[in-house]
């Protein structure tokens, strides 16, 4: 399987997938936190009602209370027992002349006689109560052994006399009833705080109180009414009408939306899941269907692109455009290596044209001078050596001809050889001397014909010719292997690279006859190219001549 | 094979994922069973601790049962209420011993049924612990002599009231407040008497004391029924003009005795926090979290004067409010 492919289908999809997931979970959430806050918005503005109604039914209280204060003394202390009787959230009714001295105290519990601390009123504070006070919660310390926690509500009173202002003690346990069984999600929960930041009633007061908890007043009280999100908490805040009193609501965004975020959340990871599943599946199918085949496609191409030749396409499954493809690849295979044998033999043919043409030439400079030669040697008489010389020459012919046969037996092509050396040592006045040291297995293979007398031709010109001692020239035929070897030695002037590099480069330059070139080459077109011709030679020592040919037998073998 | 290795990890993350999603919340069916067994249950103090216990269970939603003996001297009860806890499955205890040593062995054995085991107020003997939870006793006898030591008088005789030797708070503050004693010159004499752990018992201590050493002038009272008694002793014995009571804890008598002079000083512990907190810690511990079980979780101690027992501060520490 293509790992890339399938890394990034996988990260393509996961990102994708991702994306949308936290996307969709911060609208989701975002709407949720809007929904909480409206929620809240709406508790809290219940609890304010209520609170607000309690608030002005005391105010109504405290209207009655001022009122019955202006009535005779007897009247009046029935008048606050049956008060404090129905309304047992009222913990006290005490009045206080202009020093701030109690004056009267109305309450079901013991008044204390010797009061030395009041923490329900204080003479120092009287500025403050004068446009009507709440105070802070507090525990009354009027009493004999009781010390109930309350809010002090103090008004100016105008009744003559000398009772200047009443206070009113009144149990946080109706404020309590409103605000402990508020909920607002699952874990939110609202309280009472005024506008200086102090609590006044708080469902967990007393672990407030004990330091267990607390509230970040310092915060919300520099919030404005309204909804406030803080980190993971929200906010609600009411400020009560004529009060400084605001109702504070707290509720948590993670509790109230990671819930529901997270049921979403699993949703999403499952069709995530399942989607990357399914795209695995998919991406494994398609790997076998397109990623697959192309690969072995592009290997095909790659190995036939290394050897046109020999290669054979097995087509490749898939897809149908990979098969279209690779259908198309065979056929073009099919057509490339018919093309390149049509072009390799009209190589060869156009060669072996040549060749022919070639051979049919005779040296014109060979032939007269053999024929001038024989013409000497007729003035002189020598009858004999003038026949040995016009048989050499029709032998000669006659094998060059080989009625039209380029391969001819190596013993034909060794009595080529030797025709042109009798001929030569003639016409060279016997300045070198020749040998052939052949292996008689080798006379009945084949041979290209015009092999050896090149380079003997070349032998005698550049390796005898103008030697003062006696040249030597040996012809060898030995068997190797599967494999004919042939070598033309001298003991001449011997050649440098340059000139090696030379011979077996170019053709001859009088375009006349057949250059060693043109053997070497004939041997490679013939039997391949681990056949041909190598040349050693040291200078002034002499030159060596190897022929590499195959055994061949038949010339149908090789004849095309 | 390495693209199938990278499949395998992330469908094993996915899996996690999933499992992780689907496990949240713990229903109510699988509520935690906390045990709250302390020393006694009608003082003001347990009352107060009580009150924070169940502030503290409707919180985190676990069952609770409070349990104690009816008076501060019976181990043997609360050892009982110990294997009687772990017999009804009991996942956490949240206890205050009467005895350091005598309580160790039951503890030991509900720690040994997996039971978790969480102390305030008063220490066991026992590794097992896995939370502690209190007032600081060494501290607070510090203080209840730094309150004996607050006086004009040039010589101090210092009359303590303690409880059963056995109960390891009781000696922890009488260890502080010797400490805080010892190195005030005034201090001339300290006298000692260790009585059982009601008001009646203290009353009858102090007065005992009181009339064999005339030369007393502060009486110690180092918890609340002590305080109370040793505050009744001194009022009866008509002498609170000049003997001075330092007490413990924030009973209501002891507080009217204060406003009336009797009582110049107490020590508000807070029992509402360590009832709080030791259900709170206890499950905690229930869900994974550990704490130090050496180091004490101190809930804050306060001194309580005359002066000062309508300050804000202090009416929170004396009055609980409800």
């Amino acid at each position: 399987m293509n790992t890339v492919l399938l890394l990034s289908l996988i990260g393509t999809v996961l990102v994708v997938l991702l994306s949308a997931m936290l996307l969709s979970i911060r609208t989701y959430q975002k709407s949720l936190v809007r929904n909480a806050a409206n929620n809240s918005r709406r508790t809290i503005a219940q609890v304010s009602n209520t609170v607000n109604d309690y608030l002005n039914s005391i105010d109504t209280d405290m209207a009655i209370l001022t009122e019955s204060l202006e009535s005779p003394e007897v009247d009046r202390d029935e008048f606050f027992d049956v008060f404090l009787k129905i309304r047992p959230d009222v913990i006290a009714v005490s009045t206080y002349d202009s020093y701030g001295k109690l004056a009267n105290c109305y309450s079901l519990f013991d008044v204390r006689s010797d009061l030395e601390v009041n923490t329900s009123f204080n003479p120092y504070k009287m500025d403050d109560y004068a446009e009507g006070y709440v105070s802070a919660p507090h525990v009354v310390s009027l009493f004999e052994g009781a010390y109930p926690w309350v809010v002090t509500v103090i008004s100016p009173l105008d009744v003559g006399g000398r009772e200047r202002w009443i206070a009113l003690d009144i149990s946080c346990s109706n404020i309590s009833a409103y605000i402990n069984d508020v909920g607002i999600g699952q874990r939110g929960y609202c309280f009472l705080m005024d506008t200086d930041g102090n609590i006044v009633y708080h469902p967990q007061q007393q672990l407030i109180y004990s330091d267990l908890k607390s509230e970040d007043t310092d915060l919300i009280s520099a919030l404005e009414d309204g909804d406030h999100i803080d980190g993971s908490v929200i906010y609600t805040i009411q400020t009560l009408k004529n009060t400084h009193w605001k109702v504070i609501g707290v509720s948590y965004v993670q509790e109230i939306i990671t819930d529901s975020v997270w049921e979403l959340g699993r949703i999403l990871l499952i069709a995530a899941f399942v989607i990357l599943v399914a795209m695995l599946i998919i991406s494994t199918i398609l790997s076998r269907a397109l990623s697959r085949p192309v690969q072995g496609l592009a290997e095909a191409m790659e190995q036939f692109e290394q050897n046109a030749g020999d290669f054979t396409y097995t087509p490749v499954g898939g897809v149908r455009e990979v098969r279209t493809l690779s259908e198309s690849f065979s056929h073009m295979v099919i057509r490339l290596q018919s093309l390149m044998g049509t072009v390799k033999d009209e190589q060869v043919n156009l060669r072996k044209t040549e060749l022919r043409a070639l051979q049919a030439q005779i040296n014109p400079h060979f032939l007269y001078n053999t024929l001038d030669s024989i013409s000497w040697m007729t003035e002189r008489g020598k009858k004999e050596e003038v026949v040995e010389m016009v048989n050499a020459l029709a032998r000669l012919f006659r094998i060059s001809i080989s009625k039209g046969h380029e391969l001819i037996p190596i013993r034909s092509e060794l009595q080529h050889a030797e025709s042109y050396l009798q001929i030569q040592s003639h016409r060279y006045k016997n300045q070198f001397s020749y040998s052939f040291d052949v292996d008689d297995e080798c006379l009945d293979y084949l041979c290209n014909k015009i092999t050896l007398q090149p380079i003997i031709e070349n032998a005698i010109y550049h390796g005898i010719n103008g030697l003062v001692d006696g040249g030597e020239i040996t012809v060898s035929v030995k068997q190797d292997g599967g494999d004919i070897v042939m070598a033309v030695e001298d003991n001449g002037n011997g050649m440098n690279e340059d000139q090696i590099t030379a011979i077996m480069n170019k053709d001859r330059s009088d375009h006349t006859g057949i250059g060693i070139k043109n053997v070497n080459d004939r041997l490679k077109i013939y039997f391949g190219q681990d056949y041909g011709l190598t040349i050693k030679s040291v200078l002034d020592e002499g030159t060596r001549v190897i022929i590499r040919m195959p055994k061949v037998k038949e010339e149908s073998e090789y004849e095309k | 094979m390495r693209s199938k290795r990278i499949i395998i990890a992330l469908m094993l993350i996915l899996s996690l994922l999933f499992t992780g999603c689907s496990y949240r919340n713990r229903d109510n069916d699988s509520r935690y069973n906390i045990w709250l067994i302390v020393k006694s249950t009608d003082t003001q103090f347990w009352l107060s601790a009580f009150a924070g216990a169940n502030a503290a269970k409707a919180e985190y939603n676990v069952d609770l049962t409070i349990v104690g003996p009816e008076t501060e001297e019976d181990y043997e009860k609360q050892n009982e209420y110990i294997e009687q806890a772990v017999s009804e499955g009991a996942d956490a205890i949240v206890f205050s011993a009467i005895s350091y040593s005598e309580n160790a062995a039951a503890i030991d054995a509900a720690a040994r049924a997996g039971v978790k085991i969480i102390v305030i107020d008063s220490d066991v003997d026992s590794q097992n612990v896995s939370a502690r939870i209190g007032t600081d006793n060494v501290q607070a006898g510090m203080m209840t002599g730094s309150a004996v030591l607050d006086t004009d008088d040039d010589e101090i005789c210092v009359g303590i009231v303690n409880f059963a030797q056995g109960t390891r708070n009781g000696q922890e503050r009488e260890e502080g407040l010797r400490g805080s004693l010892e190195d005030d010159p005034r201090v001339k004499k300290i006298y000692m008497v260790n009585v059982a752990s009601t008001p009646e018992a203290a009353e009858l201590g102090a007065e005992e004391l009181l009339n064999d050493h005339p030369d007393i002038n502060v009486l110690v009272g180092l918890n609340e029924p002590l305080a109370v008694g040793t505050g009744r002793a001194v009022v009866d014995l008509g002498v609170s003009e000049e003997v001075r009571v330092v007490g413990f804890d924030t009973n209501l008598e002891c507080v009217e005795l204060m406003r009336d002079g009797a009582v110049s000083a107490l020590i508000a512990q807070n029992p509402y926090a360590m009832g709080y907190l030791g259900v709170e810690s206890a499950w905690k511990v229930l869900e994974g979290e550990s704490f130090d079980p050496n180091t004490w979780i101190d809930t804050a101690t306060t001194i309580i004067t005359h002066d000062n027992m309508f300050s804000q501060e202090s009416q929170q520490a004396l009055f609980s409010f409800s």
